[in-house]
């Protein structure tokens, strides 16, 4: 059939529907969670006169930055069902890499951004090519390369820490280097970069293979959308965030750079997706939900302390709230096949 | 019919296809004119999905010709029959549940600017999609996920023919549908012929090929046997031709009536799929349960068994009331069931003959609770091996290399580990070769006579007269009709199809 | 199966040349592949030592005490063997944050209230109980993805554990003198002829994989598990409890991980509330080790022997390592040979299922 037929439906004609062409711009949960996220901070505001203010708001801002920005990256991957585990490793192997070059070289801030985004990339490039041709389930996949990343990273440090760092990487920094008119640099990254994976996931058609990707791979195939290539390209980019995310650490680091550098990070990345309503069976995701989730989690930690709560107790927190943001989501979708 | 002189929009002339040696089609014909519904009606293993695969490029036919709007062409692979615009809707629907209607419709070949999808263009094309498969607009956008069965696939349908489809070809898709969902599908169906797409239209429910088609063609045994108009053609008609000049072998009448039944259903309800079944089973009777597919017949057995719960009426066991919270519940009190699906609910693919049999009643495997006696699993296997004559070098092969009969076998043999008060087997023999299904039959035979109620579900018509002695046709959500020993198929058939109407009006 | 694999099966005794058969034995038994790979690594590291290039004597000494870090490892994947069998993506990601929550646990009965040793031991494995019950709760109960989940109580639990105790570590004179509990012992009867072997080997791995394995093999518990892991529609039907059963392997993992607390206080001499989630923490080194012993990540798929197998491999080739390489050279190389090893067992079990069918 063609479609220049004309068009002989009724309603077309009188009702001026608006043209609604687009799925709504909030998901269900990035709605829940700026609302837990407004709450939070409202409470913590009268708790703590101290939370609203630039000297409390900045630094988790800056402390977000890192979180989210790889958390663009796992949300791409996620979406396929895919998962990374091995992005802790990854920053550790990026940030000695192109610590060690500056402290060696002194090149400036470009290139070595260049640098680490690079060897990010090319650690991405590895995961990317086992997992989509080797045809082996991503997380045993990522857990080996994850040893590996390691094994590279020590070989990197050897047995101490990185000593003397230029400041090249305070524009990424806590200090008044890392800001302008009060922004800090590196959340603008952040901000830049999660616009432009929202735009890519939400307009660009091969964003929009993701999502068939991680629905029916089988079917995604038979559309003609090329699977391999695509999931391939998410750890890539994954590994090429990851290579910025550890420009962010280095900068907000002191003048060493410890060998446990990234460690744990890559759970972290994870809640903050899951949090942000990412669906870990693939298929549904947005990367504004993810960076609300860093925000979130977060929050919950500058939030502990500053109300002289023990610390540790933002990991308990971090816990209820993916239990929480998982639990509403799962009862949501039930309540939706239900309907 | 009144346009037989145009050129027909396909004609596929002599086709024969063998798989190995085996028979699937011989010199079939099919000519199907632009702008009218072509019925393609036969029993299951007719040849019917062969013929259709090899229309949608996914077969290769061994002979044969095919004329495209009075061209020659071959077509050898289904890129070929999508260039040609033969699409293809098949009753498990391939779409995105987290994608909407739009993106579902343009997936792969989405109309772009630059790297961007354009809404804007798509947007208005689909709108006159959604017109033509009557689906609301605002429905555009909504993820696919979130639709009904039908609505999923009228998308389905709107994919199909976004694709610029010449000859579409919609596989039982009444099936799984409710009567105003038919109805619905008529009227797109109706559309779509208005504008020249030529439709191929394969369904068991006889009675509506007369408010949706205009020819018909009959296939049995891999041959076509002829074309009719629809107005040439009864409901019984049809069924004659579809299940030819087969005798059916009088079996004996037995009679049951002195015993408490095994298993009585009153009035019972389940959800919207079943309505006032009533049904008494006594012990040694082989019933058999005839329905199309979606007819409900299904949710008879998986309410006895404990899958689904009744919402009305109630079931007498043994002349006690019994409900049943899941299949573990059923399975104390004695019955048992072969689930339809062997691969997705009958095997577990790579474990060994023994362990799939020994699952169905660990507790026999030792006298002590939770404890398993390899020794006493193995004889127990091995017993049940012979009785049933699963041919296997031993019990532990996985059941994964065995053919289909044989796994069958294997998944009957679980529900025998203690002689089962009632047996249920729903489709016993789909995808069994014709001894190991002559022998199941002679199994079932051979449990009833000791005794066992058997119910036995089956869309197979030879099958449920050969081995029942009695058959309940059900047909939307009710009992339609009841048969004895002397029952035809053709008499089955048509009531299955509604030739015989238990509603007044629809 | 593959088509192969039907074919090898029906023609039956075919002639077939040796060495072909032992590839496939080698690809398709993942008992033989590691078994070889031991003796591959112990053949290797004895001819180094020979040679000289080794720091210590690889020795039978050697190999026994390097088992001491066999126990938790073993233990531990025991518990991801039970929930990966159970299917579903099952996973435990909290395994290391139950350990440092029942070690505290342990600390306070054992070493601070001073209830005596068994009563503590019970404590700590309820302890695990509930720890694993919420995880297969969260899984079975409520449907969330086993990631999820025990991504959720990782962090949960973790933090429990430092808030309980203050973020301090347990060492009463107690817990210090239980310390006895980890060290070598002779083996008795035999064992004068014997390398001293370290005590938790005998108190809580052989228990415990022995009990596993009776699970796994010898009761309806464990043909439950197999089931639901490998087609948890078909268990349905089959009138299998799949909801009861998966969460019970994900309590298993709990009081697995309960135990696995009490032999790492014994050998560090004090409950430390980071025992189980410092450095890469121990969920990663348990599941490599479940995946390299032949355990499939999809379910239905697993033995406590390729566990315990694939255990002694990672110790015994760790312990070459150190020897070889000096300091954190052979501390690194460790976690290189990890990850190919993973890496490199994940894609012969592609080659494997490709080629032979499944893997056993």
């Amino acid at each position: 059939m063609s479609t220049n037929l004309e068009s002989r439906s009724p309603a077309t004609d009188g009702t001026p529907a608006p043209r609604k062409i687009l799925p709504s711009l909030v998901t269900g949960q990035e709605g829940v969670l700026i609302g837990i996220i407004a709450v939070l901070w409202i409470l913590l505001g009268l708790l703590t006169p101290a939370f609203l203010t630039s000297g409390s708001i900045l630094p988790l801002l800056v402390a977000v930055a890192p979180i989210a920005l790889i958390g663009v990256g796992m949300t791409f991957i996620i979406i396929t069902a895919g998962i990374d585990v091995s992005v802790a490793a990854a920053i550790m192997v990026t940030a000695v890499i192109t610590s060690q070059t500056m402290v060696a070289t002194g090149i400036p801030l470009i290139p070595a951004v260049l640098l680490s985004i690079g060897v990010g990339a090319l650690l991405g490039l590895v995961n990317g090519l086992l997992v989509a041709y080797g045809k082996i389930h991503a997380i045993i996949i990522t857990f080996g390369t994850a040893n590996v990343f390691q094994f590279i990273g020590l070989r990197f440090f050897g047995s101490s820490t990185v000593n003397g760092l230029p400041d090249t990487f305070d524009v990424f920094g806590r200090g008044e280097a890392g800001r302008t008119l009060g922004i800090p640099h590196s959340f603008a990254i952040t901000l830049l970069v999660v616009a432009v994976a929202w735009w890519y996931l939400r307009h660009a058609a091969s964003g929009r293979h993701l999502f068939a990707i991680g629905g029916n791979e089988n079917a995604a195939r038979l559309a003609g959308i090329k699977v391999k290539p695509l999931v391939l390209m998410t750890y890539v980019i994954t590994g090429a965030l990851v290579g910025l995310a550890a420009c962010f650490f280095i900068g907000q680091g002191t003048s060493t750079l410890e060998q446990s550098v990234g460690a744990g990070r890559e759970l972290l990345v994870i809640a903050a997706v899951v949090i942000g309503g990412t669906s870990i069976l693939g298929g549904r995701g947005t990367v504004f939900g993810t960076l609300l989730g860093a925000i979130l989690v977060q929050t919950v930690t500058s939030g502990v302390t500053q109300l002289g709560w023990p610390s540790q107790l933002s990991d308990l927190f971090v816990g209820v709230a993916i239990i929480a943001a998982v639990g509403t989501d799962i009862l949501r979708e039930r309540s939706r096949r239900k309907s | 019919m009144s346009e037989q002189s145009t050129t027909p929009r396909i004609a596929m002339r002599g086709i024969s296809k063998n798989y190995g040696g085996v028979r699937a089609i011989r010199q079939a014909e099919l000519t199907v004119q632009p702008g009218t519904v072509h019925a393609l009606v036969g029993e299951n293993g007719a040849g019917k999905s062969t013929l259709i695969k090899i229309l949608a490029g996914a077969e290769q036919p061994d002979t044969g010709t095919i004329e495209f709007d009075g061209k020659a062409v071959s077509i050898t692979s289904t890129t070929d029959a999508i260039k040609l615009g033969v699409q293809t809707v098949y009753q498990e629907p391939q779409l995105f549940p987290e994608l909407s209607i739009t993106e579902n419709i343009f997936i792969g070949r989405e109309i772009k600017r630059g790297p961007r999808v354009d809404w804007a263009a798509q947007a208005a094309q689909i709108h006159e999609l959604l017109d033509m498969i009557g689906l609301p607009h605002k429905l555009a956008t909504a993820p696919v996920g979130d639709l009904s069965i039908a609505q999923q696939q009228q998308v389905s349908i709107a994919k199909a023919v976004a694709g610029e489809a010449s000859i579409l070809i919609l596989d039982e898709p009444s099936a799984i549908l409710t009567d105003t969902e038919i109805s619905v599908l008529f009227s797109i169906v109706r559309r779509l012929t208005e504008r020249g797409v030529a439709v191929i239209y394969i369904t068991h429910r006889l009675d509506e090929l007369f408010e949706i088609a205009d020819t018909v063609t009959v296939m049995r045994d891999g041959e076509t046997l002829d074309t009719y108009a629809i107005q040439d053609l009864t409901v019984t008609k049809i069924a004659e031709l579809m299940v030819g000049g087969i005798v059916t072998e009088k079996r004996e009448v037995r009679s049951f009536d002195d015993v408490v039944p095994t298993l009585e259903l009153h009035n019972v309800d389940v959800g919207q799929l079943l309505r006032g079944i009533d049904l008494q089973i006594r012990p040694g009777e082989i019933l058999g349960l005839y329905g199309l597919l979606g007819s409900g017949v299904a949710e008879i057995a998986e309410a006895v068994y404990g899958m689904k719960q009744p919402t009305g009426g109630h079931m007498l066991y043994q002349g006690k009331r019994m409900v049943n919270k899941g299949p573990a519940a059923a399975r104390r009190r004695g019955i048992t069931l072969v689930p339809a699906n062997r691969s997705a609910q009958g095997v577990f693919s790579f474990q060994s003959i023994r362990f799939n049999i020994s699952i169905g009643d660990l507790a026999k495997l030792s006298p002590l609770k939770g404890w398993i006696n390899r020794r006493r699993e193995r004889e127990i296997a091995l017993d049940l091996i012979k009785r049933l004559g699963v041919k296997t070098p031993n019990e532990n092969q996985p059941i994964s290399a065995m053919s289909g009969g044989n796994a069958q076998k294997v998944v009957i043999a679980r529900q025998l580990l203690s002689t089962p008060k009632l047996l249920i087997l729903a489709e016993p023999t789909q995808g069994v070769d014709v001894g190991a299904k002559e022998e199941i039959h002679r199994l079932i035979g051979h449990l009833a006579e000791s005794g066992t109620a058997v119910l036995v579900v089956t869309t197979d018509l030879a099958e449920v007269l050969r081995i029942s002695d009695r058959v309940l046709v059900v047909r939307e959500g009710k009992i339609a009709a009841e048969f004895g020993t002397d029952a035809t198929q053709v008499d089955i058939l048509a009531a299955a199809s509604g030739a015989i109407s238990t509603r007044n009006e629809s | 199966m593959t088509t192969t694999a039907l074919k090898n099966n029906e023609v039956g005794h075919r002639q077939e040349n040796l060495g072909y058969r032992a590839v496939r034995m080698l690809l398709t038994q993942r008992i033989a592949l590691l078994g070889l790979l031991i003796v591959v690594v112990l053949a290797i590291m004895t001819s180094l030592d020979f040679a000289g290039a080794l720091s210590g004597s690889y020795d039978a000494d050697y190999l026994a005490a390097a088992l001491i870090s066999a126990v938790p490892l073993a233990m531990l994947g025991l518990a991801q063997l039970m929930v990966i069998l159970s299917g579903r993506g099952g996973i435990d990601l909290s395994v290391g944050a139950m350990v440092s929550l029942c070690g505290i646990v342990f600390g306070y009965s054992y070493g601070i209230w001073d209830l005596g040793l068994f009563p503590a031991i019970l404590i700590t494995a309820v302890a695990g109980v509930l720890c694993g019950a919420l995880n297969g709760f969260l899984v079975a109960y409520m449907g969330f993805p086993p990631l999820i989940a025990t991504l959720a109580t990782f962090y949960a639990l973790k933090s429990l554990a430092l808030i309980v105790s203050g973020q301090k570590p347990i060492s009463t004179l107690q817990i210090q003198d239980f310390f006895s509990a980890a060290q070598s012992v002779e083996i008795p009867v035999i064992g004068h002829s014997l390398p001293d072997v370290p005590l938790g080997i005998f108190t809580f791995l052989i228990p415990t994989a022995l009990l596993a394995w009776v699970l796994l093999n010898r009761t309806t518990f464990g043909r439950r598990l197999y089931a639901l892991g490998t087609n948890d529609v078909a268990a349905i039907w089959a009138g299998v409890d799949t909801r009861a059963n998966r969460m019970l392997a994900y309590v298993l993992s709990g009081l697995i991980s309960g135990l696995v607390a009490i032999v790492i206080v014994a050998q560090f001499a004090s409950a430390r509330p980071d025992a189980g989630v410092s450095g890469n923490g121990l969920a990663l080194p348990a599941i490599t080790i479940a995946v390299l012993g032949g355990v499939a990540i999809t379910g239905g798929i697993g033995r406590v022997s390729g566990i315990l197998l694939a255990t002694l491999l990672i110790v015994w080739l760790n312990a070459g390592i150190l020897l070889a390489f000096a300091g954190n050279e052979g501390t690194q190389l460790q976690l290189l040979a990890l990850g190919l090893l993973l890496i490199g067992a994940s894609l012969l079990n592609n080659v494997t299922r490709k080629k032979f069918g499944v893997l056993h």
